[in-house]
């Protein structure tokens, strides 16, 4: 053995035996081996990942200020998934989605309520959450006006979503605090 | 005693057959009269050498439980052929998917037959695997050597429920697109690849990277999302679920029948 491993070191005569290369090479190979599985495995997820979504815009323009009275505003519901609500400060929207598993409610003017078919989450017009398994209040679309035709652009990817304080009463966040730019235009 | 004519004729006929060579090429054994042919006829059939060679007469009985297990397999059986024949009126495109549904109910003969069959296999399915596995947990069945089949069980359990939902999403109607919006929803909270999950911050996942979006193909419930369910449904699953079912048979095999069906 030990001549063995003698003559090769003479014969190679660069200090590498013939054993300690096939194990280097295999390390090469074997790490090299390992870099293709992950890069394909990250090439599959990549896959899945498409760079283009043909979905509706988060960004658009749902008209003037003016045409939108007191209240909440349900036209844009099918449409758009928003609603757009104004009281005398001035102009919010509420994004359409259940903060519980993502229905769409419905607003009931008579009672002042939005209430969810699916599982049965109510909120009261600024979002609050009044009563159902919801976790979270509405989430407040970002909106600005557009300087050249004073047109209200909304926003749908960015969201208002303030962590709510629990009462007796139902889960609640300040509405002062929630009257701020971006989410809020007042009038 | 002399043959009767008849007796000769089916003689004869036999041995045209069994001494042709097509049958010879296919069967490797004789007939199943001896020790030796009966177990060759187990092992040498690809479908049968899953099954043990030897049973006990007790683990054959077919008792309270009615071979949950078995009746399981057979509604799958069914889903795949009914779901093969359904496969040739539907197309997954938000479109049409609808209207093919009411194709497949209407105008194409025994259409709804198939559809019907193939729904009510799927929810016997789901039933009967639920069945199975209290029986196996009733009769202790899990235990070892037995705790590596269980646990191919669960994930076949799993599938099941998955292969459900995914159909689930496929006649496109109301009812289909909340289920899913509801359901892909509850994904969001997996621990580690879900967005509102824990570690989930930690991990920088996003509404566009997480499970829910691996999913959907995108962030809402629309066209990427019926084209993934549907391959899902369709090619991925029923795959994965039959390995997982040869398995879960060979494992039988090996460990042996715990007890009558």
């Amino acid at each position: 053995m030990n001549n063995n491993n003698k003559s090769h070191k003479e014969k190679g005569g660069s200090g590498i035996t013939r054993r300690g290369f096939l194990s280097r090479a295999s390390q090469l190979g074997w790490a090299s081996m390992m870099a293709t599985f992950a890069g394909s495995l990250y090439g599959g997820y990549r896959f899945m990942v498409p760079n283009v979504l043909y979905e509706p815009p988060t960004v658009f323009k749902i008209g003037t200020l003016d045409e939108f009275g007191m209240g909440v505003d349900t036209r844009l519901v099918k449409e758009r998934q928003i609603w757009v609500a104004r009281n005398e400060k001035g102009l919010y929207v509420l994004v359409a989605i259940c903060r519980h598993l993502g229905c769409t409610p419905n607003w009931f003017a008579d009672q002042e309520r939005f209430r969810c078919p699916c599982h049965g989450s109510i909120y009261d017009i600024f979002g609050n959450v009044r009563g159902g398994p919801a976790p979270r209040t509405l989430w407040r679309a970002a909106v600005s006006l557009d300087p050249v035709d004073k047109q209200i652009i909304v926003d749908t990817g960015t969201r208002q979503d303030p962590d709510p304080k629990g009462t007796a009463e139902g889960l609640f966040v300040e509405e002062a605090g929630r009257e701020i730019e971006p989410y809020f235009i007042p009038v | 005693m002399k043959k009767s004519f008849l007796d000769r004729l089916s003689d004869r006929l036999t041995e045209l057959v069994t001494e042709s060579q097509i049958w010879k090429a296919i069967f490797r054994h004789g007939f199943p009269d001896t020790d030796v042919n009966r177990s060759l006829v187990v092992f040498t059939n690809v479908f049968l050498h899953l099954h043990p060679v030897k049973v006990r007469k007790g683990a054959l009985k077919v008792r309270f439980a009615w071979c949950a297990g078995g009746l399981t397999f057979f509604f799958f059986l069914v889903l795949t052929f009914t779901g093969l024949f359904l496969m040739f009126y539907y197309v997954p495109d938000t479109r049409r998917a609808y209207n093919d549904i009411k194709d497949l109910q209407t105008v194409i003969f025994f259409g709804n037959l198939t559809r019907d069959m193939h729904r009510w296999a799927a929810h016997a399915m789901v039933f009967f695997v639920w069945l199975h596995m209290m029986r196996v947990f009733l009769t202790g069945s899990y235990k070892p050597p037995r705790e590596f089949n269980w646990v191919v069980g669960v994930l076949l359990l799993v599938m099941t429920l998955v292969l459900s939902w995914t159909g689930y999403l496929l006649p496109w109607d109301q009812l289909a697109l909340w289920a899913i919006t509801v359901g892909s929803k509850m994904a969001e909270a997996t621990p580690l690849i879900g967005v509102a999950g824990p570690f989930a911050k930690e991990l920088g996942i996003t509404p566009s990277n997480d499970i829910r979006f691996m999913l959907l193909g995108g962030t809402i419930v629309g066209q990427s999302a019926l084209l993934r369910f549907y391959v899902i449904h369709c090619i991925a699953l029923p795959l994965v679920a039959a390995i997982f079912m040869t398995i879960h048979f060979w494992r039988i095999r090996k460990d042996g029948f715990s007890g009558p069906l």
